[in-house]
């Protein structure tokens, strides 16, 4: 191991405790001296090469594949990349349940459905996304079946078969960090390659963004390869961005907190299945509230359960919900028809009931066992953060740049995870949508791609510069400042003005300080130094649109403002540069949809 | 530790691809997989389930301490 890296357990968890650790943690965690970067490979020695497309889809997961497939099969000539493998990066590889409605025996219409949706999301959803999710869950679904998705655990065979019937090329392990413009258009993207030294450069006349979410390399989640990539880069050409302040509450387990795998309770190694309409208030900020006020583990189920010192004392002794409820504070606001009165029912089909069933598979991260919190840090409600759709076909503000899946902040759920399952099906269908409209778009335009090698030379200088660079900053440590900075409870979770001010300074000189300076020894730094700077500036948005909507619904709870504002917050926030290139955040009403403010 | 050992690799490179945070990489001299970058190991063993001999095997400890998860 590196011996910079080299810490011993006691002083990472005196650091563990907040901000004021950031600035002991920048004492300690390097005792190897600095030296001048002394980079494996000459910046200044990268092969060009230049790829000419109609449409190119970023990304690898579920939203990526189906827009390759849709987009292809609408006649367009397609390319794929990736940063990791098709089917074994991101989320996808972890989730395990696909909603699918059926129309013909659904409980519920479609029309039912989406106003149950809104209930439990306080109407933060936009309903033509929710619509959209249950009218075509089913066939992409279908689709899955036929490709041999539910036959195996592992996802890359099923996905490589519909792309290669297509003869789809697919270009794994480049990191793309630019989106080219051209006359206010996205023409195609620029990145590097993780096995070559080289950048290329992809001409297409639309773009679609499969890049997924991401957060700030937390432990015990698989999301450390997710560092919201696609919404920066977007920001940056000038996109607008939105779903910043809600907050993905997933806890992890409190033995082996830092493994995927263990808190997931090996549920990688199941086969997936489809799930059916089950509406929930999940994964908002109840379990992590009861954290901060009592303290850790908790465990997962109605708040006053488990074993949480005072509060099990007080539940077990507590007879009636109102006696429970002088004894505990109110906390995160649940509606009505979603509270839980006991323990989830054990499931009796499917794959969650295949885990439980398995000696040491306990299901899904916070089903089994104490729990810690924190595990998915930096992360929003599924498809509630990314890119804002200016249409259900997911195009963006910027003229041939669409998203789909998590890239997209679709709201199709709102600012809390409702259907079970959706996740996934959720970014076949919006991955479909995108992909043919993208498609026949670009077939259907008369744009003329055209990017300047001086301008191809510029997108290059910049992907290089942290391998150019002898002093500076490395990724590891500054990523460490960050995570010390934003993932404590008392920030993101559970939410008060002056403590987001004291954090937004810390990410504010690391943006502006530390940024510009980051280095790169290698290719595989060179990843995490574009990917620090992406967590840096959704840190930033996060902590604004976080710091803006004064008031609490969903995921998104302020210690400060704990209540509902039906009268100034019925509203979704959306973030851009700028004429300035300062980061600007506005209210979009939530019956303004598609209108901009 | 995470990922651990690569022992009995047959140098197919699964475990490179299918690894989402590039901690593996092939050594050019051996032809076989090899460990470089453990630190970054979310341990989430994808790597183990591709790779088609069960060469691989991992460890639920990260190589730095866990020091997010609040408690």
């Amino acid at each position: 191991m590196d011996s910079k890296m080299n810490l011993s357990r006691r002083q990472f968890i005196g650091v563990a405790g907040g901000i004021a650790g950031a600035a002991a943690i920048a004492s300690i965690a390097f005792d190897a001296p600095a030296v001048v970067n002394k980079p494996d490979i000459d910046g200044s020695k990268f092969a060009q090469e230049k790829r000419e497309l109609d449409v190119l889809v970023i990304g690898g997961g579920m939203a990526g594949l189906f827009a390759a497939v849709k987009a292809h099969d609408a006649g367009a000539k397609v390319l794929m990349v990736s940063k990791g493998r098709l089917g074994s990066s991101g989320l996808t590889p972890f989730a395990k349940g696909i909603f699918s409605y059926d129309k013909q025996n659904a409980s519920m219409s479609i029309d039912e459905f989406v106003a149950k949706v809104s209930e439990s999301a306080i109407q933060t959803n936009n309903p033509v996304f929710t619509r959209q999710l249950a009218e075509h869950s089913q066939a992409r679904v279908e689709e899955l079946k036929e490709w041999g998705f539910f036959d195996s655990p592992l996802y890359n065979h099923s996905f490589m078969r519909p792309m290669n019937e297509r003869k789809i090329p697919l270009e794994e392990r480049i990191m793309i960090t630019h989106l080219l413009k051209q006359d206010g258009r996205i023409v195609g993207a620029s990145g590097f390659s993780l096995d070559e030294n080289k950048v290329i450069h992809y001409q297409a006349k639309s773009v679609i963004l499969c890049t997924g979410s991401g957060g700030f390399k937390p432990n015990g989640f698989p999301m450390c390869d997710l560092t919201h990539d696609g919404t920066i880069m977007a920001y940056k050409a000038g996109a607008k961005v939105t779903g910043k302040e809600w907050n993905d509450g997933h806890p992890g387990s409190a033995v082996n907190s830092g493994s995927s795998y263990d808190n997931w309770h090996g549920q990688v190694e199941e086969k997936p299945s489809t799930t059916t309409i089950t509406i929930n208030h999940h994964l908002g900020m109840d379990l992590n509230y009861e954290g901060y006020k009592y303290g850790a583990p908790v465990t997962m189920g109605p708040p006053m359960r488990g074993k949480t010192g005072e509060v099990n004392n007080a539940k077990e002794s507590a007879a009636t919900e109102s006696v429970i409820a002088q004894l505990m504070p109110a906390g995160p606001f649940t509606p009505e028809a979603f509270r839980m009165t006991s323990p989830p029912p054990p499931p009796s089909q499917g794959f969650l009931a295949s885990l439980l069933s398995d000696k040491g598979h306990s299901g899904p991260p916070g089903m089994g066992g104490e729990q810690v919190g924190g595990s998915s840090a930096g992360m929003a409600i599924h498809k509630a953060e990314g890119l804002v759709p200016i249409n259900e076909q997911g195009l963006s503000n910027l003229p041939g740049l669409y998203a789909a899946g998590d890239a997209l902040g679709s709201y199709m759920s709102g600012g809390i995870y409702t259907q079970i399952g959706s996740s996934l099906a959720g970014s076949a269908v919006q991955g479909a949508i995108a992909g043919e409209a993208a498609a026949k778009e670009s077939l259907n335009n008369d744009v003329k791609v055209d990017v300047s090698t001086a301008y191809l030379t510029k997108v290059s200088e910049e992907i290089l510069a942290p391998l150019k660079r002898k002093r500076g900053y490395s990724p590891a440590w500054v990523t460490q400042v960050l995570q010390s900075v934003m993932i404590p409870n008392f920030v993101l979770y559970i939410k008060k003005e002056r403590m987001m001010q004291g954090a937004l300074a810390y990410i504010e000189e690391l943006r502006e300080h530390h940024v510009p300076m980051l280095l790169a020894k290698d290719l595989h730094s060179l990843r995490l130094a574009h990917e620090t700077e992406n967590m840096i500036i959704t840190a930033e948005m996060k902590l604004k649109a976080s710091m803006m909507r004064k008031e609490s619904r969903c995921s998104h709870y302020r210690l400060d403002y704990p209540e509902i504002d039906y009268k100034n917050w019925q509203a979704w926030i959306n973030i851009d540069q700028d004429e300035n290139g300062e980061m600007r955040l506005q209210k979009q009403g939530f019956d303004q949809w598609p209108a901009f403010s | 530790m995470p990922i651990a050992e690569i022992s009995g690799c047959i140098g197919c490179e699964a475990c490179v691809k299918s690894c989402p945070t590039d901690v593996i990489q092939m050594n050019k001299v051996t032809n076989k997989a090899e460990i470089v970058y453990a630190e970054d190991c979310q341990i989430c063993h994808l790597c183990r389930l591709y790779c088609p001999v069960g060469a691989i095997t991992i460890t639920p400890e990260k190589s730095i301490p866990v020091m997010v998860s609040w408690r």
